[in-house]
């Protein structure tokens, strides 16, 4: 039951965020992302802009109203973090080795990406960007 | 995941080959480590992935680089699997049908090549994943509208060749694709269509050719690999009505399948309506166990108590109509009178119109979305899904019969009941989804001995599936029995004319070059 409640309440809150919601009605649902462009230049080179491929290759899922977003905001309430956290942008507590495992090899409902998803170049850009625990 | 060899490929053949390949493509387009091989296993494999192992991918950027590739693979006898972008979830992801098979992914090429807002259409190459085409779309601010899949992080194109449907006027996503590019299993490149002459510019307008039409003859097929095709856009309505019936009982399904047919096939209603059951929402709310805390199917007392909870009907018919204000007007009232003659109840009415934003999992406005696949986390664990997807007449009748055979089985089976039907037109697809957890192993036995079952007694009573994960393409086209599997007899000259080295995608849909003929049904391990 504490779940189906955390659940409700994730909705509502996702929803406040972006629009005023309706006297009376249900919640909005969040706004369709725009996910950045990819960086242009060569995807095999080092030194790739993280948080602009972050944005382009994992936004399907990771942005606001997300799907992967809304299982993590899940667990993250679950575990008596704020939903914030739910937004892979805001943790504080991942490595970068755990976010380059995560990507390869998929967690739960994330499929693992390959390399024309994300190239390894671009993957340490990524972990570099999330991986702000070290 | 270890090296799979294709049949009779030596281990210094195949090395051999990926040599050429990177001499094509580069070093780092091939790939060929056990991480890359998992990175292309089947995601939701109902089993180990190791029964559809890929030995390597290559990931071609142009054209050219395509066609060199499969000239070089000819000559190497190495097999190619080309994906689009892969997401082919609850079919077999990016995984090849036959042992060893390199699978091409197309997913570099990823070039919006045309976007025409006048004649409402665009050129894509394969790589363009739905959300690609929807950025695009928004940030050029073009009048045009997507139709797009459940899950729409896959590919526009890959989608429609498979034959994936959407929900909304466009959505049987392969009718609208007009004029193809293909590259033919000896390298040769084709053009569909009025594309079939030099810088005609009604290419991807007309959708046949002078003479033998073949745009769809590349769609579930394996004689080319399609590098651009046209796709066919709705133009931004002015507005659009969604109008929202809970439908209270499971049989139910009957009279509104005979009330809103005859409105699809009128014109009346033009999108493809989408008709889910309860189980399509409820597992949004939560997981399965917060709800039936039993690894038992959730029994139908439980089922009644869950709908009154939480004030759903077993079924949702959520329509839409889209265009100028007073004839989507006239157009609702019509549908409404006739929906009362069965239901009383008012229905929900959400008016949309240009201007107002639009939200982020309207599937029905051909907003791109993943959450659909949020469904893993019903069961928990590696959650997985296969879908079971008969095509049935669209009358109540029929799919009254349809649903209550796949119920039984499925209840036999001491599984979950989660159907929807989409009525497309003349016919509707039934897709029963079956949720799994990965690693448990008999409950992914089970599910396959469903599987089974359910296309065996499904085939008896005359229907079919439209489209099926990998492991079960041999036992589907087995069900295509008119005089003694003409269709299969003929799918098999005319690939092994065309690909005498078996080099495009051996085993799609079943259909197998002679090359590898003994490979038919050869991982497929019914029932286990």
């Amino acid at each position: 039951m504490k779940r189906i409640v955390i659940v409700a309440a994730l909705v509502a809150m996702g929803a406040a965020a972006y629009a005023a919601p309706p006297a009376g009605g249900p919640p909005p649902m969040p706004p369709y992302m725009l996910r950045s462009l990819a960086p242009e230049g060569d995807r095999l080179k080092p030194g790739r802009d993280g948080k602009t491929v972050f944005e382009a290759q994992c936004g399907y899922c990771h942005l606001v109203g997300g799907m992967g977003t809304n299982l993590l905001t899940k667990q993250q309430m679950m575990a008596g973090n704020p939903p914030e956290q739910g937004l892979l942008a805001n943790r504080q507590d991942l490595t970068r080795d755990y976010v380059k495992a995560v990507v390869r090899m998929g967690k739960g409902a994330m499929p693992q990406q390959t390399k024309v998803d994300l190239t390894d170049a671009e993957l340490d850009a990524v972990a570099a960007y999330l991986g702000k625990a070290g | 995941m270890k090296l799979h060899l294709p049949p009779r490929v030596s281990p210094k053949q195949f090395q051999s080959a990926m040599t050429a390949f990177a001499g094509v493509v580069g070093k780092d387009w091939v790939m060929d480590s056990d991480a890359d091989r998992d990175a292309y296993a089947d995601t939701y494999a109902p089993g180990s992935t190791e029964e559809w192992p890929a030995s390597a991918a290559v990931a071609p950027a142009t054209v050219d680089e395509v066609r060199a590739i499969v000239r070089l693979a000819n000559e190497h006898k190495v097999p190619l699997w080309p994906v689009a972008r892969g997401k082919n979830l609850g079919y077999g992801t990016a995984a090849p049908r036959m042992e060893g098979t390199v699978v091409m992914d197309l997913g570099r090429m990823n070039k919006v090549l045309e976007l025409d807002s006048t004649l409402a259409y665009c050129v894509v190459e394969p790589g363009v994943g739905f959300y690609d085409l929807y950025d695009k779309i928004q940030r050029e601010k073009a009048p045009l509208w997507l139709s797009v899949p459940g899950n729409a992080w896959g590919s526009v194109l890959g989608n429609a060749l498979e034959h994936g449907i959407g929900y909304t006027s466009y959505g049987l996503h392969a009718r609208n694709l007009c004029g193809v590019e293909a590259v033919l299993p000896d390298g040769d490149l084709l053009r569909t269509g009025m594309g079939a002459m030099k810088n005609n510019p009604a290419f991807h307008l007309f959708p046949m050719s002078y003479g033998p039409t073949w745009d769809l003859a590349f769609s579930q097929s394996n004689i080319g690999i399609v590098t651009k095709a046209g796709v066919w856009l709705q133009p931004a309505p002015e507005t659009s009505l969604e109008i929202v019936w809970d439908i209270p009982k499971v049989e139910d399904i009957g009279w509104v399948i005979d009330t809103i047919t005859p409105l699809k096939i009128s014109g009346l209603i033009d999108q493809n309506v989408f008709i889910p059951s309860w189980l399509g929402k409820m597992v949004l709310k939560g997981q399965r166990k917060d709800f039936w805390d039993k690894p038992s199917a959730i029994p139908d007392w439980r089922v009644d108590e869950l709908l009154k909870e939480h004030k759903l009907g077993y079924w949702q018919v959520a329509l839409r109509l889209y265009g100028e204000e007073p004839v989507v007007k006239a157009r609702a009232e019509v549908v409404k009178a006739a929906m009362k003659r069965n239901l009383a109840a008012a229905p929900q009415e959400n008016w949309w119109r240009q201007g107002d934003p639009i939200g982020q999992y309207d599937t029905t406005m051909g907003v791109p979305s993943a959450v659909p696949l949020q469904m893993s986390d019903w069961i928990g664990g590696r959650g997985a899904h296969m879908g079971f997807s008969p095509v049935v007449p669209a009358t109540g009748k029929h799919v009254l019969d349809q649903m209550a055979r796949s119920r039984k089985i499925i209840a036999d089976f001491d599984v979950d009941f989660y159907a929807s039907f989409t009525i497309g037109g003349r016919f509707a697809n039934n897709v029963n989804m079956l949720m799994y957890d990965r690693d448990n192993a008999e409950e992914v036995a089970k599910m396959r001995k469903l599987f089974d079952a359910l296309i065996v007694e499904t085939a008896k009573a005359g229907y079919a599936e439209y489209r099926t994960h990998l492991g079960w393409m041999d036992p589907v086209m087995e069900t295509f029995d008119f005089n003694n599997h003409a269709l299969r007899r003929f799918d098999e000259k005319v690939k092994s004319a065309l690909d005498p080295n078996g080099i495009i995608a051996p085993g799609k849909q079943g259909v197998w070059p002679a090359v590898y003929a003994d490979k038919r049904g050869s991982a497929y391990k019914g029932g286990q």
